[in-house]
């Protein structure tokens, strides 16, 4: 991922946050995005960026419940809060539901915006179990997929919700 | 379903029937590669970090037109942290390639508003763009011709081509394309009914999410090149004819690719540049490109404009096809001598024996062109298709009949070698029927009156398609596999998986040879060591390709297995069949062993087979076919155009994976959808300055427009693929715009010509509609 900017002069920040339920110490320019901490300086390369300008919704995170643009969030306004990413979804039991939607209804193709639309569902599905499909529809309007595969992201979505329910009914 | 392997394309003895049902082929199984995409593991060469790995960035030209009358480098040069340089001072003579095509790597007359101009790598991005601002270039500015109308005035600037210079007399590219067959003013003049249309298709972006990217690395010996491409043997040739590096020197590796649609089939110049870069530094380069920087610079879709003049008499039968088609190709369609081939096809749709085709492509100052699924396609089809229903409506007949009375069963060419061949298989006519039973055809103008709300109108659209697929020369597609003695079996074919599921069909073929499960095929791919040559994974090609040779690799290997095992059960090779993981005799399927008891007969380490496509033969004809159907509202006072359902039926031979084949119709419709109704390029009309390069700007579909997008496939043998597998990957494209623009046809009375559809077309249709109404 590189940025386009004039140099500017360097101001480390210490930034303190917790990532994927593990807390995390990064010392890092305070220009540096959330998108670039995640990529750059902890490795986590699950999160894409494709415009790093807010369009496509490739690095779409969960920012203490809320599904945020990793790209044009500073990493320093993620101090002290809590960032899921799609290396975050897996869980100690196995995939997340969602993941398993998603390989079983085709959802994925070239797999590139996958990260950031798992994300964007993520944090609908935290929010709101029953979502309807117009719901998952909005839910992921932020998320570009050249593929085409918006049809079978609303199926898998939908069959995720469903187990999840199922699982905290049971 | 009986499996036809008689006609398959390889080299050598066709592979034998498996003697069983087929266990593997017809599955929907999950994608080999989609556990890694959804867990994030999955690593695309914008992922990679190398230790000691440069950040290259590129200097682009501002003007449209230019000439360099000096640049000066040196103050960039001396930038604590710059490590290379190159540029339009220091690269005179050095080229680069496109599907083989030499360019000027940076030649010193500037052909596009956002050509490069130099290229630095330095220790970090932020340095590497200091160092292109202290890069001193002083510009001669030229007049620019933007369009091709402009291009083709006496007097107008010569634009500068970026494939490699050749004399040339205008911006009209040589030759001029005629097809022709029969006498076309003689079946004009013997129509009841000369119906004229004319249309406007734009350009299209491919807007792949992730922009161009490559790490490239030099060990004094050998590039190994880390890309986003969609071949990496194209890759391979072209770089090391650019760097003049034996074939063996240079190794390209795409493990995973974030789209390509085209944009990303061969070399394109930045990653030449990444090379180039690498090997004066001797350390590694990573070149990413910026969105800005993927519009401005990445080979996008011709643009034409298209008059037609259908001959017919009054019970629908055509009597000619005259269509005069101009092609803006930009500063290069870096595809030379094949772009006007697709829009024969004009000529081929349906029956009709006196047939024009005239295609003028024309270069214009406004940036590379190139393919980008279904490349010209869309254009021939949308102009046929959409003739064909104003026809339709002039003549009062049904447009599905109108096709159907037309119907060609055989190929009809341009010469006497081709006056009429057989297709290898063609089912056009079932898939419309399909189409039409999907949307109630018969019903349609009640189903309009019915859907009449307001201001809302509704209409319903039907169009075919046929494209030119089913294999490219150089036709030397190979594979291995690789059975050893523990069991393990390995399919080695240099395909790049895009998305499409490359990697998930070719060890289903192998899997269903050997009766073993996909899952116990390893594969190694995306790489140029330890592969042979293989296309790039475009032009629908991998399957109708690669598939012939990875069957009748594992049916060798498995030959190979049935040698070692008959004398243990003292029978005859020919007696044994694979299936369900064992190796057993036909009829007596207690009497064998385990496929991986057979392996450990296997003597030495390895028992390995290559498979070999064969060239298509001359005397048939592989093509692509299916029909679009839509239901379309569109609002008359706001313009507002909303698909309600779009139907595809394609004829697929058969779907080796159903649910993978589903996938590709149902993006390859979105995409058309885009192209159809939202995706435009703004141009400043002075400058030539790409206006839009950004996603919200340039406006591909989201989830919110993409309907509901139903597929009714036709399924039928065809010898000469594998399983009767054909060609489908950018075919669900290429009819989704004309059966919408049909659909707005049916629904407003009259055409929407121009694409893409928006909200102010359609106003400005309806109003001069009105206006010619009233007047």
């Amino acid at each position: 991922m590189s940025s386009d900017r004039a140099m500017a002069p360097e101001r480390i920040r210490r930034v303190a946050l917790t990532v994927n339920g593990e807390p995390r110490a990064i010392e890092l320019e305070a220009r540096r995005t959330l998108a670039e901490a995640l990529r750059l300086d902890l490795g986590l390369t699950g999160t894409k960026v494709g415009c790093n300008r807010a369009e496509c919704g490739s690095c779409t995170v969960v920012l203490d419940g809320r599904a945020v643009f990793a790209c044009t969030v500073l990493a320093v306004e993620a101090a002290g809060r809590a960032v899921t990413t799609v290396e975050g979804l897996t869980g100690p039991g196995g995939l997340h539901p969602l993941q398993s939607a998603f390989i079983e209804h085709d959802a994925v193709q070239c797999g590139i915006c996958i990260p950031g639309i798992l994300m964007s569902l993520k944090a609908l599905l935290d929010a709101m179990p029953s979502p309807t499909e117009d719901d998952v529809r909005d839910a992921v309007a932020g998320n570009l997929c050249r593929c085409g595969t918006y049809a079978n992201t609303v199926r898998a979505a939908m069959a995720a919700a469903r187990e999840l329910r199922e699982g905290a009914a049971a | 379903m009986s499996e036809p392997r008689g006609r398959l394309l390889v080299h050598g003895d066709v592979p034998p029937a498996l003697g069983r049902e087929l266990s593997v082929i017809g599955r929907p199984i999950d994608r080999r590669d989609a556990l890694e995409k959804v867990t994030g593991q999955a690593v695309y060469s914008s992922d990679m970090v190398l230790p000691g790995m440069l950040h290259a960035k590129v200097l682009r030209c501002p003007h449209a037109h230019a000439r360099i009358r000096r640049i000066d480098t040196s103050k960039a040069a001396a930038l604590p942290g710059v490590r290379a340089m190159i540029g339009a001072d220091t690269a005179a003579g050095w080229h680069t390639y496109w599907y083989m095509i030499a360019q000027p790597a940076f030649p010193r007359e500037i052909a596009y508003a956002g050509q490069e101009v130099a290229a630095v790598a330095a220790d970090t991005v932020d340095i590497a763009l200091a160092a292109l601002q202290l890069i001193e270039v002083e510009y001669e500015v030229l007049p620019a011709a933007l369009t091709p109308r402009d291009a083709l005035r006496p007097g107008a600037p010569l634009v500068p081509a970026l494939d490699v210079e050749r004399p040339r007399e205008g911006n009209l590219q040589q030759p001029v394309y005629v097809r022709e067959r029969g006498d076309v003013e003689s079946g004009l003049a013997a129509a009841d009914l000369v119906s004229e249309s004319a249309f406007t298709l734009p350009t299209q972006f491919h807007v792949d999410i992730q922009t161009r990217c490559c790490v490239a690395e030099w060990d004094g010996e050998r590039l190994t090149v880390h890309e986003a491409s969609q071949g990496v043997w194209n890759v391979k040739r072209e770089l090391a004819k650019s760097l003049d590096l034996r074939e063996d020197q240079v190794r390209v590796v795409v493990k995973h690719m974030g789209g390509g649609f085209g944009s990303k089939a061969g070399a394109q110049r930045v990653v030449h540049y990444a090379a180039r870069l690498a090997m004066l530094a001797g350390r590694p380069v990573r070149l990413e490109l910026t969105r800005p920087e993927e519009f401005l610079s990445h080979p996008r879709r011709y643009a034409g404009e298209v008059s037609m003049r259908l001959g017919a008499r009054r019970d629908g039968t055509l009597t000619a096809i005259d269509a005069d088609v101009l092609l803006d190709i930009g500063s290069g369609s870096l595809y030379a001598g094949r772009y006007a081939l697709t829009l024969h096809q004009i000529g081929e749709l349906y029956q009709c024996d006196n047939v024009r085709v005239r295609i003028r492509a024309v270069y214009t100052n406004t940036g590379p062109t190139g393919p980008q699924r279904g490349v010209l396609d869309p254009i021939a089809t949308f102009s046929m298709e959409s003739a064909m229903d104003d026809l339709a409506a002039r003549l009062g007949l049904d447009p599905l009949a109108l096709r159907m009375a037309n119907y060609a069963e055989r190929f009809q060419g341009f010469d006497a070698a081709t006056a009429s061949l057989p297709y290898s298989s063609k089912h056009l006519d079932r898939c419309l029927a399909a189409v039409a039973d999907a949307l109630d055809w018969a019903r349609r103008d009640e189903i309009r009156d019915a859907g009449r709300r307001g201001s809302v109108r509704r209409g319903i659209g039907i169009a075919a398609y046929c494209i030119e697929r089913g294999g490219y020369a150089p036709f030397s597609a190979k594979a291995d596999v690789i059975a050893r003695p523990d069991g393990d079996v390995e399919l080695q074919a240099g395909v790049v998986e895009i998305g499409a599921g490359q990697t998930t069909i070719l060890p289903m073929i192998a899997a269903e040879e050997l009766g073993v499960e996909p899952s116990q095929i390893r594969i190694h791919h995306g790489d140029t060591d330890g592969t042979h040559y293989a296309p790039s994974s475009h032009a629908s090609r991998i399957t109708s390709e690669m598939g012939p040779a990875v069957l009748q690799a594992a049916s060798l290997v498995r030959q190979r297995l049935f040698e070692l095992v008959a004398p243990r059960l003292e029978v005859s090779p020919h007696d044994l069949i694979a299936a369900d993981g064992r190796i057993t005799v036909r009829g007596a399927p207690d009497r064998g062993m385990r496929f991986e008891e057979a392996c450990a007969l296997i003597p030495g380490k390895e028992l390995r087979a290559t498979g070999s496509r064969a060239p298509n033969p001359d005397d048939v004809v592989f093509r692509g076919f299916g029909a679009h159907g839509a239901v379309v509202d569109v609002d008359v006072e706001t313009g507002e155009v909303r698909v309600v359902r779009l139907v595809t039926s394609h004829d697929i031979g058969r779907a080796i994976n159903p649910k993978l084949v589903e996938s590709q119709q149902v993006g390859g419709a979105v995409m058309g959808l885009g192209y159809g109704l939202y995706e435009e390029a703004e141009r400043d009309r002075k400058t030539g300055v790409l206006l839009n390069t950004d996603v919200h700007q340039y406006r591909v579909p989201t989830s919110l427009e993409t309907p509901p997008i139903e597929t009714r496939n036709v399924e039928s043998e065809d010898a000469f693929y594998p399983y009767s597998a054909k060609p489908v990957g950018e075919a669900p494209l290429v009819g989704t715009m004309p059966a919408v623009r049909n659909a707005l046809r049916h629904a407003l009375g009259f055409g929407i010509d121009a694409l893409p559809i928006t909200a102010a077309r359609v106003l400005d249709a309806v109003s001069a509609r009105t206006r010619a109404d009233a007047g």
